[in-house]
């Protein structure tokens, strides 16, 4: 091995930034991208006679060369470690050993994984920054001493109508997008992550990857993808990103296509609980019909996409008491990073919504989509709220929150809204998160697949709301 | 063999706004700032508190997370040690130089394309046999390793004592016991770097210089 190892770093003769040791050893492990990269470089002489040679210790011996050398390796370091460390206690279980293995505890584990959830994030998310806090911030702050100020400033300084909609019009930059964005968003998403990091720094989300792993294993993903998904709920373009800590490509894609299509983010979710909840067994209803989605379409992509299950090895990290100053230094650095990247977005949405009315662009558009939302049987009225979803999904869910306001929307139809909406097409930002990550085409096949598929779904879900509804189990 | 598909590869389709906002960041670097004289890359496994460190050793502050895998992008900050302008850059968790995930290749590309003048590795000092293979392959691919011992606290409570002075003198690279969640160790640690960056190791510890100059012999031949 040694005799192999110092006659390839001896051939070599380009540069890798690397010692041609170094370069030798990962050639015998077989890496990949060292292998293309040195099959690129090198004289097709030397590539020849490296790969011989590689081929020649593959056959020889019973362990692969990988085998060996990270045995050697493993071997030193143990050897090393031995020398210089000392134990001095002889270890009794901690108290946050055991409240660990509580934690992973199928039962045990479920159940607390049940409490947080409800407490954590629907109690304190949902309820208290969606209901009050966004109650307040609406009616109270914009609703009252923010908007009607600056709708007569503008009266004032714009005589014509049909400009002043744009900053001020029903879907205006400031009636519309800074609205959304501060008032709507703003207090979902700071409790949000400020859950998030609290519990992230506790240390508890490699337990829950532990946890659910094997539920995981059957859509394809490992436990590892528990993070991203979690992190869905807060904001699936930034989910979408972190898809990078996934081993293999299969992975990466299987979990952007659950997240585009069957986690709802925290603004939508925030909408979803003040309006799914006015009606009895919405939230439920909805809540199992998406969570059945996601199984659904996670088994059946694992079953096409070729490829192997991944390997799920994790480091379980020692459960810490989070520190209050980091927990607010982490909420904080998240919420100007959405902030910035969302305010824009907000202004760019209400100024392509009104160029959209202005050149009657949107009105073709709705009426192209007015087909399948007939045919999934919702009143036309459904087609702006979901062309508005296009743009931003929670965009499109807020839009569905004025139409129950009116009271212009059964209890049925606003469930199987909900639900269309959920599974929609992500929003822009979402979309573009998408195409960098994996190309376009990836992209535009998992957004041509979603399209339909979120009107059939929505097909499925009226009949079957119908059908509870006849038992007496949903309320209209 | 040639693994084409790979994801992460320079010709990889990218937006346009990415693109800007490197030029932009590149334009703003060479006209307001002075290139860093000196370049430190940060490594080690997942969670093992590399962001942290990098946090104060730059003070810029970037998402810390107890969950292995939270930096999927490399960031990097720069610093002043002893009026000598140094670049720090965090890269995301590897096991090994043979990478397994998109991130680790990430860490390791950067390693081989910007040859840091100093690669800091940091480990847990609870973990430390299964952290060492990855120190041996860094000194094994040239670089002048120094060693962080982090959550020294932690380890002392499991009761868990190491000799750093035994474990540089077996290893032949600077090794510091750090805390990186008080700060403790940290100046320590910047003393360290630049004594490794100028080749004046030995001035801090005797049997360190002689390892490091052999070390940039085998990478220079």
């Amino acid at each position: 091995m040694e005799d192999a190892i110092s006659k390839i770093a001896q051939w070599l003769r380009a540069d890798y930034g690397l010692s041609r040791r170094a370069v030798a050893l990962l050639l015998l492990q077989e890496d990949p991208e060292m292998t293309a990269l040195v099959a690129e470089r090198e004289d097709p002489k030397v590539v020849a006679a490296i790969q011989q040679l590689v081929r020649e210790l593959r056959g020889r011996g019973e362990r692969s060369p990988l085998y060996r050398i990270t045995m050697t390796r493993q071997r030193f370091a143990e050897q090393v470690t031995g020398q210089v460390t000392a134990k001095v206690t002889v270890k009794t279980r901690t108290l946050s050993e055991r409240l660990s293995d509580l934690l992973i505890h199928p039962f045990w584990g479920t159940l607390f994984l049940v409490a947080l959830l409800y407490f954590g994030f629907y109690q304190f998310v949902g309820v208290f920054a969606a209901g009050t806090a966004v109650e307040f911030l609406e009616d109270t702050v914009f609703g009252k001493y923010l908007l009607p100020p600056l709708v007569r400033f503008f009266e004032w300084l714009i005589p014509w109508a049909w400009l002043r909609e744009l900053f001020v019009g029903e879907y205006g930059i400031f009636t519309l997008g800074i609205r959304y964005a501060f008032a709507l968003l703003f207090p979902i998403v700071t409790a949000f992550f400020l859950m998030f990091s609290l519990v992230e720094d506790s240390g508890y989300f490699p337990r829950l990857a532990l946890l659910v792993d094997r539920l995981f294993k059957g859509i394809g993903l490992s436990g590892r993808a528990v993070i991203p998904m979690v992190l869905g709920f807060g904001c699936d373009t930034m989910a979408t990103m972190v898809t990078r800590i996934l081993e293999t490509r299969r992975e990466r894609l299987i979990a952007t296509l659950l997240l585009a299509l069957a986690v709802p983010c925290s603004a939508q979710l925030g909408v979803m609980m003040a309006t799914v909840s006015k009606v009895r067994g919405g939230i439920a209803v909805w809540a199992l019909f998406v969570f059945a989605v996601f199984l659904l379409v996670g088994y059946l992509t694992a079953r096409v996409l070729p490829g192997d299950p991944p390997r799920f090895y994790m480091e379980v990290v020692p459960l810490r008491l989070p520190r209050l100053e980091n927990v607010l230094v982490k909420t904080w650095t998240r919420l100007q990073w959405y902030l910035w990247e969302v305010t824009p977005l907000f202004i760019v949405a209400s100024v392509l919504i009104w160029l959209g009315r202005l050149t009657h662009l949107f009105d073709w558009l709705i009426a192209a989509l007015s087909y399948p939302v007939q045919w999934v049987g919702l009143p036309k009225a459904m087609a702006t709220v979901i062309l508005f979803g296009f743009f931003r999904r929670d965009y499109g869910a807020a839009g569905l929150l004025d139409l129950v306001d009116k009271g212009a929307i059964s209890g049925i139809d606003l469930v199987v809204t909900a639900i269309i909406l959920t599974l929609f097409v992500p929003c822009i930002a979402n979309f573009l998160m998408m195409v960098r990550e994996h190309g376009w085409r990836a992209a535009l096949v998992m957004t041509g697949f979603i399209f339909p598929f979120a009107f059939s779904c929505g097909f499925v879900a009226k009949h079957l709301l119908l059908w509870l509804h006849q038992w007496g189990w949903v309320g209209s | 063999m040639v693994d084409s598909h790979n994801p992460m590869s320079s010709q990889r389709p990218r937006s346009i706004g990415a693109r800007l906002a490197e030029w932009w960041s590149r334009l703003k670097r060479r006209s307001l700032e002075a290139p860093p004289q000196k370049r430190v890359a940060i490594v080690g496994n997942p969670n093992v508190g590399k962001s942290l460190l990098f946090n104060r050793l730059t003070g810029i502050y970037v998402t810390v997370s107890n969950y292995p895998g939270t930096t999927v992008e490399i960031f990097r900050g720069r610093t002043h040690i002893d009026g000598v302008l140094y670049e720090i850059v965090d890269t995301p968790g590897m096991y090994s130089l043979l990478p397994s995930s998109d991130e680790e290749r990430v860490a390791r590309r950067l390693l081989m394309e910007e040859r840091p003048d100093v690669v800091v590795h940091v480990v847990d000092a609870k973990n430390l046999s299964r952290m060492l293979p990855l120190t041996v392959q860094l000194m094994e691919a040239g670089f002048q390793v120094v060693l962080a011992l982090n959550m020294m606290d932690e380890a002392m409570r499991a009761g868990i004592q190491i000799d750093t002075e035994a474990l540089e003198a077996l290893l032949g690279v600077a090794v510091v016991p750090v805390v990186a969640t008080t700060g403790q160790g940290i100046a320590q640690l910047r003393r360290v770097i630049h004594a490794v960056a100028h080749g004046t190791a030995h001035s801090l510890r005797p049997t360190l210089g002689r390892r490091h100059q052999q070390d940039s012999a085998v990478a220079a031949g």
